[in-house]
């Protein structure tokens, strides 16, 4: 047991000293990039934002970890470069996302080494095969929806109403995006579609418990809705209603489209509209006349009306 | 005539009482339980007061669907007590006397909008339940079948979509949500106007007339108010406006 001691404190020793070095480093970046104000324009033509919060990243989910453990290898930046060459399997990923990063590709693949079942999801995803295998600059990758990796911060479980209506808005960003809707064909206004609808509206007035696009659609591993993966294609959907509707069948899941509501809804609702208006102006001047009448008799005619009786 | 202004007549049981209590009670729950859905917040941050003084939305939603069957059920109740009523004979239907639509309230509307107007000097001379009040009275069948069945449908989405065709299934949810919003939209504007300016407001009503816990209304106010109800109950029952102790 005693022989064990030096080699703990050894490792113990180790820990603290690549901490502290990796600490050091991020000390020293952000010694300049946390007063830094201002956007710079990359060789490649991007424009970035050089600012980091420090105390917005310290708190959030990746503030332990220091700059160089994404930030890798810097091919085109004034800085001198760290570290040599890049690993095999990150430096594959890069070639396969590399038109997502407009700045540090091989920082953007770095998600993969703490998250790599979910990059892999993703990429297999609809939003991944866009970028993977159509090449397409706007297919949704870990920043689009999560924002700066650097100031994630962590979510409750179960997440809040307001949580869950945020995601609406982010799937929105390009759901909702006029000219990605037309590129893609996509369902147009599904967002406002959504949120008028009894689980959009239940969400709106803070009830937890109603699905946002994810809890249906699925998220990392989000597929079109007419291949048989997804949660929402007409193989998996009973089950996905199900989940919250026990008896959900095949005639009750094809209730939901997303799709703008047909004639009937539509004249049903203003022949409503025209029935609340017509008798509301029947009673208010009703109620608007018997009024007068009252102050006429009982002020202007005083005593009148009692005679006749 | 002094025995006018002391003597009650019964116009209301205590089975009417108490179906009038438990439907205003409910439809009350229902109306402020209902309207965050109908016209949600888009602001998160702060959960509007009307949604936290139910404990927030989800338990809203519970008091919503306990009121509402508790509104069924007094209908329910009440739709059986008068059958039960009409069909033992306890309770004949008289042109003075019912509720239901007759030709002389279209006579009557017209007559009180003239007289509003001053271009007559006759009130309408009402039987047992006014214009209005048959107004008010089937507004809620109408609102039981379009709100309560649509309310129903939305409840138990699973169980009612047995009931409707295939065909309709893309757009039924749709027509069923508007048809309990908007009929309940309507429903509140009615209460809110008809009623409360009628049994509340009103100069010799405010701030609230007794009659829905005692069923009663003074000899008075009967001549005033229903004065071919106070008329036909002379001729057939006088004894009920007579003060029981001086005869």
């Amino acid at each position: 047991m005693k022989r064990c001691v030096p080699v703990l404190m050894l490792l113990v020793g180790l820990v603290l000293y690549a901490s502290s070095l990796a600490y050091a480093a991020t000390f020293t970046c952000l010694a300049c990039h946390s007063s830094m104000k201002g956007k710079v324009r990359t060789d490649k033509g991007a424009i970035i934002e050089v600012n980091i919060d420090e105390d917005r990243f310290s708190k959030s989910v990746h503030g332990t970890l220091g700059c160089q453990t994404c930030h890798k290898t810097f091919k085109e930046n004034p800085h001198e470069t760290p570290g040599g060459e890049t690993d095999k399997h990150i430096s594959d990923l890069v070639s396969r996302i590399s038109q997502k990063a407009a700045v540090d590709p091989v920082a953007y693949a770095a998600c993969n080494d703490c998250h790599s079942d979910i990059y892999k999801a993703v990429l297999e995803s609809v939003h991944g095969r866009n970028i993977v295998e159509k090449k397409q600059k706007d297919g949704a990758l870990c920043l689009d929806c999560h924002g700066s990796p650097h100031y994630i911060t962590h979510g409750t479980k179960p997440m809040t109403a307001a949580q869950k209506l945020a995601i609406v808005d982010t799937c929105g960003k390009c759901h909702d995006n006029e000219e990605i809707v037309k590129k893609y064909n996509f369902t147009p206004d599904v967002v406002e579609r959504y949120k008028e609808h009894f689980h959009g509206r239940k969400l709106k007035i803070g009830h937890a418990g109603a699905p946002s696009c994810v809890d249906c659609h699925g998220a990392h591993s989000v597929k079109k809705w007419d291949d048989p993966a997804s949660p929402v294609s007409w193989e998996k959907r009973v089950e996905t209603c199900g989940k919250c509707h026990p008896g959900a069948t095949k005639k009750f899941v094809t209730a939901i489209t997303h799709k703008p509501a047909g004639p009937i809804p539509h004249y049903g609702e203003k022949a409503l509209i025209v029935l609340t208006i017509g008798v509301f102006i029947f009673i208010a001047s009703h109620v608007f006349l018997d009024f007068y009448a009252e102050v006429r008799d009982r002020f202007l005619r005083k005593g009148k009306e009692d005679s006749h009786e | 005539m002094s025995d006018d202004k002391t003597v009650q007549y019964q116009r209301f049981n205590l089975t009417f009482r108490i179906q009038h209590i438990i439907l205003f009670v409910s439809f009350l729950l229902l109306a402020f339980t209902g309207w965050a859905l109908k016209y949600p917040e888009p602001s998160l941050q702060h959960m509007p007061w009307w949604i936290k003084l139910w404990g927030g939305a989800k338990s809203a939603g519970i008091i919503h669907r306990i009121a509402g069957v508790a509104m069924v059920a007094d209908f329910v109740w009440h739709v059986l007590y008068l059958l039960y009523y009409l069909g033992t004979g306890k309770m004949k239907i008289d042109p003075a006397t019912t509720i239901i639509p007759m030709p002389k309230d279209v006579t009557d509307v017209v007559q009180n909008f003239l007289y509003f107007l001053g271009l007559s000097k006759e009130k309408p001379r009402f039987r047992r339940y006014t214009y209005l009040q048959k107004f008010d009275y089937w507004a809620v069948f109408w609102g039981m079948g379009i709100i309560g069945f649509s309310g129903l449908c939305l409840a138990f989405p699973t169980k009612f979509q047995y009931l409707f065709p295939n065909w309709s299934i893309d757009w039924i949810w749709e027509l069923m949500g508007v048809l309990h919003s908007d009929e309940a939209l309507l429903a509140i504007v009615f209460i809110l106007l008809i009623h409360f300016y009628n049994e509340h407001l009103k100069w010799d009503k405010f701030p609230m007339s007794m009659l829905w816990i005692t069923g009663k209304m003074t000899v008075e106010e009967l001549k005033h108010e229903h004065p071919l109800e106070y008329e036909h109950v002379m001729k057939e029952n006088p004894e009920l406006l007579k003060n029981p102790e001086r005869s």
